[in-house]
């Protein structure tokens, strides 16, 4: 389809196209490429002014990388980071998926599953930083400040809804007559939602929660606001190392890098899922 | 041939466990429509009965409520003298096969067929040999690992039809299970279907909306139209004595010719400028003592015999309008006099032609008479 409306168009709109999305990658791709040059810079060399071409105006090094990966801090929020995405994202699917698939498939007496949805919903209009300070006091309450689980917490409270949302949708996407077949055959409510919705729905599943995870894996005002040490993630690491020493462009371009890399080597393995998944059920399979 | 008892054993795995169904006064309503109203009826041992009807007449509605996806409004429905009202599908041992299929897309016809023995726990070689056995039935064997998608609408519907056979259900409920197969195929799975039903002995309803799938199919015909049931009856007692001009209209094709009549002493009536037709005596009686002064006729077109000279008693002149071949035979559209239209069907191929003129008859025994104002039958 798309190929053919492109073979068929003529080569003036061709070459507009290509001009736009050349502005568009250069767009996306300059800071890329400025952190990467400032990451195989030493330090001087980022306060320089003519060292742009590596090799011909400034000497590439690997002292920042070297730097920062055998940092302990920094690789312990490494790990923070991964353990909050996928602890946050385990715990909103196994709360989420059920909460969804309820919303998608039954009516409620007291409440429309509409509205209860829109109320889900509303939850993700609230701006967060509104709710920074209740939810430290909470944290503070609970002994939770600067642990993962608080953090895990904390996430889940914003995700969940999201997560609702978006797989009600899925979920509703699923053939009816299916699902009773699946009845017929002789499987519970449980069963049908294992064996036959959630298999069904494993693309927009699968989006779902990259989604989650990038979310958690890129928040950065919560996490400085509620950890300090321990459970700081790569976010707030990035965000405390400006302040407390200043600016050391090379290795902040290493950790933003670092802190990079994951999502989108993530994003290549869930890119074939995200064309349905994006869709969030308009395209069906 | 409807009646005689068809159980028969085909192997020991297809150990028949034949269920009576009984509905009684089965009644649904979503909100304010009423689906199907006061739905009555008991079937046979392995009995075939099909529910026909225009769409939207309750036959969907019915089907669910017995298989258990549809709660009952009123009325009791019964398997094997079993109330299962208030029973959730698993536990009414039935199996359903829907107009699109419903197989699961993500597993293979071997996980389709065999997913109902599975979630009863069957042991694994039990499954396998069973869904083999099956697959084998309805030669599918060699599709086993295929997913539905890579599979032609026919083999979908096979193995819609494993699906519910490998389970050896005490009920079978197929709603239009052929009407998205083309036309060629849909014959040759209706004799399929019935072959195996004959063969497995388990009673069996069938949805359909086409009469003719009806007539070919059906042990017992349950003709239904707007949530009521019209009549029950054999292909034959539908054909030969439909209860109700509905019936007497949605049963054979093309339709039954409906003349209304007004009754003139005698047992006779007239229509038109042109229609008289004198009844034959206990007919004459029988509306003599409902006293009507109008009447429906009814006559089906392939009943009405012609002649193209005057010599026929009781005949009525006419001049045919159109003339459409249907290959054995030919339908002719016949104006009698000047506001009245008759379909005609006669057994020959060709040589009729429009503007001819003819002389129509009808037999005495292939007469209907319907009650104007309650549309039932009065032939009687
Ligand atoms: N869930 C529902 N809510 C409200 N009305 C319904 C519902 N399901 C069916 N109906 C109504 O009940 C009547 C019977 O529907 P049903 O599906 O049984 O018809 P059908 O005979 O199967 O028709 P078709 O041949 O088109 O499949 C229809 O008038 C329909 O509008
Ligand atoms: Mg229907």
């Amino acid at each position: 389809m798309e190929n053919l409306l492109w073979r068929n168009s003529k080569w003036g709109s061709k070459l507009v196209a290509m001009a736009i999305a050349c502005v568009a990658l250069v767009w996306v791709a300059i800071p890329f490429l400025w952190a990467f040059n400032n990451s195989i810079k030493t330090e001087a060399d980022t306060f320089r002014q003519g060292a742009v071409i590596p090799f011909l105006q400034f000497t590439p090094s690997l002292d920042a990388w070297k730097f920062v990966l055998s940092d302990p801090q920094a690789l312990n929020c490494l790990f923070s980071s991964a353990l909050v995405g996928v602890g946050t994202t385990l715990f909103v699917l196994i709360l989420g998926t059920p909460a969804a698939y309820s919303l998608a498939r039954f009516e409620f007496k007291r409440m429309k599953s509409r509205d209860i949805t829109l109320w889900f919903l509303s939850q993700r209009v609230l701006p967060p930083v509104v709710v920074l300070t209740p939810f430290y006091i909470l944290l503070a309450e609970l002994g939770l400040i600067d642990t993962w689980l608080g953090l895990i917490l904390l996430y889940s409270t914003f995700n969940l809804a999201f997560c609702v949302v978006i797989m009600r949708d899925i979920f509703r996407d699923v053939s009816k007559e299916v699902e009773e077949a699946a009845r017929i055959e002789g499987a519970s409510l449980w069963q049908i939602f294992w064996m036959i919705a959630v298999p069904l729905s494993l693309d927009g599943l699968i989006v779902t929660a990259f989604i989650v995870f990038a979310f958690c894996w890129n928040e950065a005002l919560f996490a400085s606001a509620v950890t300090s040490q321990h459970a700081a993630t790569m976010p707030a690491f990035i965000l405390a190392s400006r302040s407390t020493r200043g600016v050391d462009f090379n290795q902040a371009a290493v950790n933003t890098l670092v802190a990079i890399a994951p999502p989108v080597i993530m994003s290549f393995f869930v890119q074939r899922y995200l064309a349905r998944g994006l869709s969030f059920g308009a395209v069906k399979g | 041939m409807a009646t005689a008892p068809k159980r028969q054993t085909i192997t020991n795995h297809f150990l028949l466990n034949v269920a009576i169904v009984e509905l009684t006064k089965v009644t649904k309503r979503y909100g304010n429509v009423l689906a199907v109203e006061n739905f009555d009826l008991t079937t046979k041992n392995g009995e075939f009965v099909v529910l026909v009807g225009p769409s939207g007449c309750g036959k969907t509605t019915t089907m669910r409520m017995i298989a258990g996806l549809e709660t009952v409004s009123e009325g009791e429905i019964k398997i094997g003298g079993k109330n299962v009202v208030g029973m959730i599908p698993r536990e009414r041992d039935v199996a359903m096969v829907f107009q699109n299929y419903a197989l699961f897309p993500h597993m293979n016809v071997f996980g389709n067929m065999s997913f109902g023995l599975r979630l009863r726990k069957l042991p694994k070689e039990k499954v396998e040999s069973r869904v083999k056995e099956a697959a084998t039935i309805l030669g599918i064997a060699h599709l086993l690992d295929r997913r539905p998608k890579e599979l032609s609408g026919g083999e979908r519907q096979r193995v819609a039809l494993g699906r519910a056979i490998v389970r050896e259900p005490q009920v079978f409920l197929m709603d239009e299970p052929l009407s998205n197969i083309d036309a060629k195929l849909r014959v040759e799975m209706r004799a399929e279907i019935i072959k195996l039903q004959r063969r497995l002995g388990v009673t069996t309803f069938y949805v359909t909306h086409d009469q003719v799938e009806a007539l070919s199919m059906g042990d017992r015909i349950v003709v239904m139209s707007k949530g009521h049931v019209q009549q029950i009856g054999t292909p034959k007692e539908l054909y030969n004595t439909p209860a109700n001009r509905f019936v007497a209209g949605f049963i054979g094709s093309p339709s039954m010719n409906f003349i209304l009549t007004k009754v003139v002493e005698g047992g006779t009536l007239t229509a038109g400028d042109n229609f008289k037709i004198v009844l034959p005596p206990p007919m004459a009686t029988a509306l003599e003592t409902r006293g009507l002064r109008e009447v429906w006729l009814g006559v089906r077109p392939e009943h009405i015999r012609t002649a193209r000279n005057g010599e026929a008693e009781n005949a009525i002149p006419g001049v045919v309008d159109v003339v459409e071949p249907q290959g054995a035979s030919t339908i002719l559209q016949v104006n009698v006099g000047s506001d009245l239209k008759v379909i005609v069907q006669v057994n020959e191929q060709w040589g009729r032609e429009a503007g001819e003129r003819l002389r129509l008859s009808i037999p005495a025994e292939s007469i209907h008479l319907f009650d104007p104002a309650t549309e039932q039958q009065v032939s009687n």
